[in-house]
Formats: C-alpha cells, structure tokens, sequence
C-alpha cells in the first residue's frame, strides 16, 4: 500500500530524514514514533505530497508520489497534527466541499456524513462555523473528513491529541475497523500505551533515522514499547 | 514589554519587506531598500503630490486674506478623513481579531500593554496616511507665510493633536464594530454595510471637495465668521497651526485626556470583547446536496472566503460596486464627457473613447481578490496541497473568482461606455473587448503575483489583504498600466486610431494572460506544490 525507500529530506544543511525506507501493507496500522524533532511529520508530509523531499521514491498503491500525485492523493486521507480547517465555513460546507474535490455521490456522501457525525456526536454542530469549534471538535471533523471519501492509505500526525476519551477509543475501533477491511493507517504518535495496544507494526524514528522497524513483537520483544523507546533514545 | 510587542507587529506588517518566503530566507539589503523606495514612492510621490498641490491651491488665497486658520481646519480636516478612512477598516481587525490573542492573553503581560501595542500599530498605520496631508500642509504654510519658531512648534503640535485625532476616531468605530458584530448573525455583511455607508460618504465629499474649497475661498470672510461664531472649538483647532499657543495647549491637554479615556475603556472592554463573539448557535438540518465539480467546489470556497470577511471585501471588491455605478453614470453623462475630451485633444480621434477606458480600467484595478488569495491560505494550505486536485486547478479557481467578480461589471460598463461613446462600431466593439481583456489578464496576474509574494504566516488577516506586496503591485500597477494606455494613445497612438490601438492593447493583453495561465499550469502548481 505504502512504500517509502531511501526517503531523505534536508533543510539547508539539516537532514530531517535520512534514507529512511518503510514498507506498509493493506490492513497494517502502523506507528511512526519519535522524539519531538526526529523527523516524523516531516515524514508524514513527504508522503502525502505535500513537502517535496531530496531523495528516494515513495509510491501510493503503486503509483509515484512525485510523479502523479493527484492519483496517490485520491488513494489517501491526511490528517495534521494542527487541523487548521477553513474557519469561514460550516462543518458540514467543509465535509461538502472535500466530498465534491473526491466526487463522492449525493446519496454516498450524506449517508456517510450521518453517519460518523453521529458516531462523533458532532451533528448538531454542522452546521456552525468551524470558527466557532474547539480543537477536538475540528479534530473530529477532520476525522470525518478523512474517513468520508473511503480512501485505502490514511495518514494522521499525532491523531489522539485533542480528543476526548469517548472520541479516541472510536477512533481506534474506526481505525481497526478500516484495516480489517484492507485499508492500511501510518500515524505517529507520543502516546506509547496506544501505539503498543493499536499497532500492527511500529517504526521508531531518532534525529531523521530510522532506529528500529517491525512487528510489534519484533521490535519491543519482552520488554515494553516504552522501555524499548527510551533505550534506544538513550543510546 | 511594549516595545517587544510592538516590535512583533511591525515585524509581521513590514515582514515581506524583509524575508523572502518563497526562498525561505532574509532579503538582500538591495532588494529591502528597493521595497522601501517603491513604497516611499507610493505614498510621497503619489498621494503626497496630491495633497500638496491643494495645499498651494488652498494657502495663497486663505493666509492672504488673514483666514490661515481656516486654511489649517480645513487641511486637517482632510487629514482626519484620510486617516480615519485608511485605518479605521484595520482597527477592528487588528484589535480584536488578531490571531494571537489568544496567546497573548494567556502570557504575564496586563491587558493595558497588549491594547497599548494594538494601538501603537493602528497609530502608525493612520499617520502614515494623515500624514500625507499634514506634511505636505506645515512645509506649504511654512514657506508661503515664514517658519517661526511658534509657527515651528504649534505646527507640530498640530500634526501630533490630528494624528492622536484620527487614532480616537479609529478605535471608537472599531469599537462601535466589535460590540455590534458580538450580537450579530451576520457580521460581514452588516460590517460590509456599514462601511459602504461610510465610503459613500466619504466619496460623495471627496468629489464635492473641489467645488466646496473653491466656494470657501472664495467666501472665505462669511464662512470664516460663521464657524468662528458657531464653533468656536474649530476656530481654535484651526488657530494651533498658526503659533497660537492657548489654542494648542487647550487641544493638546483635550486630545491627551480623550486618548487616555478611550485607553481605558478598550483596556477594559478588551477581554470580554476579544473572547465573547461567538454567535448565537444555528440548527442543523440536513439538505439535500447539491454536488459540484472540483472546480467548482474550489470557487465555491474562494467565493466562502471573500464573502466571510469584510476587510477582504472592502479592500479588494470596492470595484465591484464602483464599476456599475461608473457604467450608469458613463450612459448619463458620458456623451457631454466624451465631447469635452474631444474638444480638449482636437486633433486626437475618438481619444475620448480611449481615455474613458483608462478610468474604467482604473476602477478595475480596485478588484484584485486573487493578489492576496494564495496568503490567505496560510495555515490551512495544507488542505489544497493534500487533496486529489492540481495546483494549476486550485489557482485557477482564484482566478477565476476575480473573473466573476470583475467581469460581470466590466462587461456591463464597457457596453455603457460604447454606447455612449460616439464612436464607429468597431471601437465600440474594442472597447467591449479591451476591457474583458484587461479584466481576465488582471484575475491572471493577480494569481501570479500573489504566488510569487505569499505571506503565509500572518495573525491578522490585514497582512495579506492590505499591506502585502502583491496587492499594491496588483492595484498601483493596474493604474500605472491603465494611465499608459491613454497616455500612449494621447501621445502616439492616435495615428492608429482608437479602434487599431485598443485591438493592440487587447491582442497584448491575451498574449499575457495566456503566457500567465500557462505558467500558472506549470510553473506555478509546482510553486504552489513547494509552498
């Protein structure tokens, strides 16, 4: 589904990333941790397309990021770690105006929004305007947003920060939910209790290099995500 | 603490002066000194031309017949307007508005330092404007009457008294804004409104200036002797300019204590009105949808956002409204205009036809929605980037939206200007045809430029609206290029005829707007891309 190789993105002298090369497969929710500065959003963001970077090949279901972009982004659903939505609309105008760029039918979409602002418990809020939102709640409708054009690849930077205990263990069943159902996730995430109980596999990135990359098993073995984390960061 | 914050705002005003966001680094010290001589050339030049030459208008006769005091009212009056004019539109914006509000409010700094700041940049935003009034109006009085030290020192007096003046102004009217748009569904429009009332006034006195100046200096004992017995305080106003030191201090010490009273009534009232606007909640129905294309969805949304905010709809759609108003008044008048022009430039054909649509396209000019579209983005640019759609798709959409803005009433003034011009049928038609150019070119350009100078990281949305680069290049260069086209034909052009020349200017402008495009398509969605 999700193949990074050789992936290295610098900033002046700084390398962000540095020959970083994963492999995500249909029904895999992966885990993407790190310290703060190790290079994970900069990561996430060479992948959607929406950072160019300086060296190596990311494909989307088989396609280029670099050379056909606009085909990996109607495979995928990003959410940023910020969501800094459109303020000057509604809700349910921004689910629209991402249902219309996807071309999501009348009748698919309207079901499909009433459906996870329910679950969401955002529905009575559509139609404010998203100025007048909290951050969990922008977050949740970039929840929706996201998972409202079914895409196969969703890629969210720290997607639990914000939400409301109710809101993220929904968000977890959706997650799994999609996989099951072929779909694959990478997100990163500083909450290591989630990644080790959510996570199919589980990369751990320290200052843009990749340190340790496998199934949960793998990599942290007996020990705890934890303990393995803050070993690794000692080193 | 004041300093550190004024230091930051002025840092975000002047940002693009000095850092290269496309290139992601400070500018070379030429190109920062070239900015600041093109924006020095702008407000010296251009506006403080104007108001000097109505200084000199104005001086001669008033101080010859002992009225100098009326002739500093009436400057200053002209300066409080101005002043008033250029920022009160700000005032609300960067009071209450401010993105980092928030943040400021949430750090050890009293609520008095962050008004203070606010207040430091609305102060140096209106001076910049009063001040090409003010100056232009001591330097004339000076040299026309002699610089005596009391004259010296009153005279500055006066400009900090007017400055301060046009400061209070700002803030009660911004204040009188927020407080309404607090209780208010829809803010935009009613600030939108109120606004329009205000310009339709201040224009309806900008082209009544002419003819009221000259009837005051012509009557200028009668009025002279009204306004004293009447209004005393405005005879004393006018008299600080002229050395009278009773009459500047009593104004100084009013002015002092007003702005320390409107201080405090902002410093006290900030907090509640900065954090208290949010509207009453709306109910949500479900709709049935109706489904649009990404093209579409994309000019709806730029469509959103103009509509969303009054500072954007002020500043850069004053023409939308403007541009019929000419048309009509063009079928009304336009006969015994064209008549006069032609009768000015004997020897120039159909020069009235020519110069009619250098006005129009003046007022066009006044439409430049795309120059600070791709700014407005900011934050929220990574929607764009992440969705299935090109970038070319997403510019041109911003195009697009000024297209429809501007194209309708262009369309509409240019079929009143042919009709009333006089002229063959094809320079009729080339009327028609060089304003949907120019129109469709000035969308293109718009785009461009607001790619080549994005300020993304922007707290008050005014940044990119009002004080970016792209948007005064967008407007000033549209006049330099609209005053081209009739000065070329005055000058030269005239030996092709009106109806040859306009289908030059046209076919030049569709070569542009089709290299623009093609850029925008290639060029520009990788820029966009790399944003």
């Amino acid at each position: 589904m999700l193949n990074i190789e050789h992936l290295t993105k610098r900033y002046g002298e700084k390398i962000a990333v540095d020959d970083l090369s994963l492999h995500i497969y249909p029904g895999e929710i992966y885990g993407f941790i790190g310290h703060n500065g190790a290079g994970k959003t900069t990561t996430l963001k060479c992948v959607v397309g929406i950072l160019s970077f300086d060296e190596g090949v990311v494909t989307v279901n088989g396609k280029n990021i670099r050379e056909d972009p606009v085909a990996c982004k109607r495979d995928l659903a990003y959410i940023p770690d910020n969501p800094d939505l459109y303020d000057f609309m509604s809700g349910i105008k921004y689910l629209n105006f991402i249902g219309d760029v996807f071309g999501i039918p009348a009748d698919v979409r309207q079901e499909r929004i009433r459906r996870y602002a329910d679950t969401f418990e955002l529905t009575g809020d559509l139609a404010q305007p998203i100025s007048a939102y909290s951050h969990g709640m922008k977050q949740k409708l970039a929840v929706i947003a996201a998972w409202i054009h079914d895409p196969k690849l969703i890629i969210m930077d720290e997607p639990f920060v914000g939400l409301d205990p109710r809101a993220a263990h929904l968000l977890k069943e959706m997650m799994r939910e999609h996989c099951d159902a072929g779909g694959a996730i990478f997100f990163s995430t500083h909450v290591l209790e989630v990644a080790e109980k959510l996570c199919d596999k589980v990369a751990i990135i320290k200052q843009g290099r990749l340190v340790k990359a496998g199934t949960m098993e793998e990599v942290k073995g007996d020990d705890s995500l934890e303990e393995v984390f803050l070993e690794l960061e000692a080193e | 603490m004041l300093k550190v914050l004024v230091k930051k705002q002025l840092g975000e005003v002047f940002r693009s002066y000095f850092y290269d966001a496309k290139k992601n680094r400070m500018r070379s010290k030429l190109s920062i000194a070239a900015w600041f001589v093109f924006f020095f050339l702008i407000m010296v030049v251009f506006l403080g031309g104007v108001f000097l030459a109505l200084a000199f208008t104005m001086c001669g006769g008033l101080t010859e017949a002992g009225m100098d005091w009326l002739y500093f009212l009436l400057m200053g009056v002209i300066a409080v307007l101005l002043g008033a004019f250029g920022s009160v539109f700000n005032t609300f914006s960067s009071l209450y508005l401010a993105k980092d509000n928030d943040q400021l409010l949430s750090l050890p700094i009293p609520v008095r330092t962050i008004v203070a700041a606010r207040l430091v940049n609305v102060y140096l935003m209106s001076t910049m404007y009063s001040s090409t009034v003010l100056i232009p109006m001591l330097i004339v009085y000076w040299v026309t009457v002699g610089a005596t030290a009391a004259r010296v020192i009153c005279g500055l007096l006066l400009y900090l008294i007017v400055t301060f003046i046009v400061l209070l102004l700002s803030c009660l009217l911004g204040w009188v804004v927020a407080k309404i748009s607090v209780k208010l569904k829809n803010k935009s429009m009613i600030t939108v409104l109120i606004s329009l009332a205000f310009i339709g006034g201040y224009y309806f006195f900008y082209f009544k200036a002419n003819e009221f100046i000259t009837d005051i200096i012509t009557r200028a004992d009668t009025y002279g002797a009204r306004i004293r017995g009447a209004a005393y305080g405005l005879y004393l106003f006018g008299r600080i300019g002229t050395g009278d030191w009773l009459a500047a201090a009593v104004f100084a010490a009013a002015t002092a204590l007003l702005t320390a009273l409107i201080w405090r009534l902002l410093s006290r009232s900030f907090l509640s009105v900065a954090s208290g606007g949010a509207a009453a909640r709306v109910r949500y129905v479900e709709k049935p949808v109706r489904v649009k294309s990404p093209f579409g969805a994309l000019l709806h949304k730029e469509l959103g956002r103009f509509a969303s905010s009054p500072n954007y709809i002020l500043n850069c759609g004053l023409g939308i409204l403007l541009i019929p108003i000419c048309g009509v008044l063009i079928l009304l008048k336009g006969q015994e205009v064209a008549e006069t022009f032609n009768a000015l430039l004997a020897g120039r054909p159909d020069c009235s036809a020519v110069i009619l649509c250098t006005g129009l396209f003046m007022l066009s000019a006044m439409i430049d929605t795309a120059a600070p579209s791709v700014s407005l983005e900011g934050k929220s640019l990574w929607i764009p980037q992440s969705l299935p759609v090109n970038g070319g798709l997403v510019l041109r959409a911003k195009a697009a939206l000024q297209l429809l803005l501007s194209g309708v009433p262009m369309l509409f003034a240019s079929v009143c200007m042919a009709a009333a011009a006089g002229s063959s049928l094809p320079v009729k038609l080339m009327i028609v045809a060089a304003s949907v150019s120019y129109t469709a070119f000035s969308a293109l350009f718009g785009t461009f430029i607001g790619l080549k100078m994005p300020i993304l990281h922007w707290t008050s949305e005014m940044a990119p609206i009002k004080q970016s680069g792209a948007v005064i290049i967008c407007l000033f260069g549209g006049w330099v290029v609209s005053m081209l086209l009739g000065a070329l034909y005055v000058l030269f052009g005239y030996r092709l005829g009106a109806a040859a020349y306009l289908l030059l200017w046209t076919l030049a402008f569709d070569a542009a707007s089709l290299l623009l495009l093609r850029w925008l398509n290639t060029k520009g969605e990788k820029a966009f891309a790399e944003l």
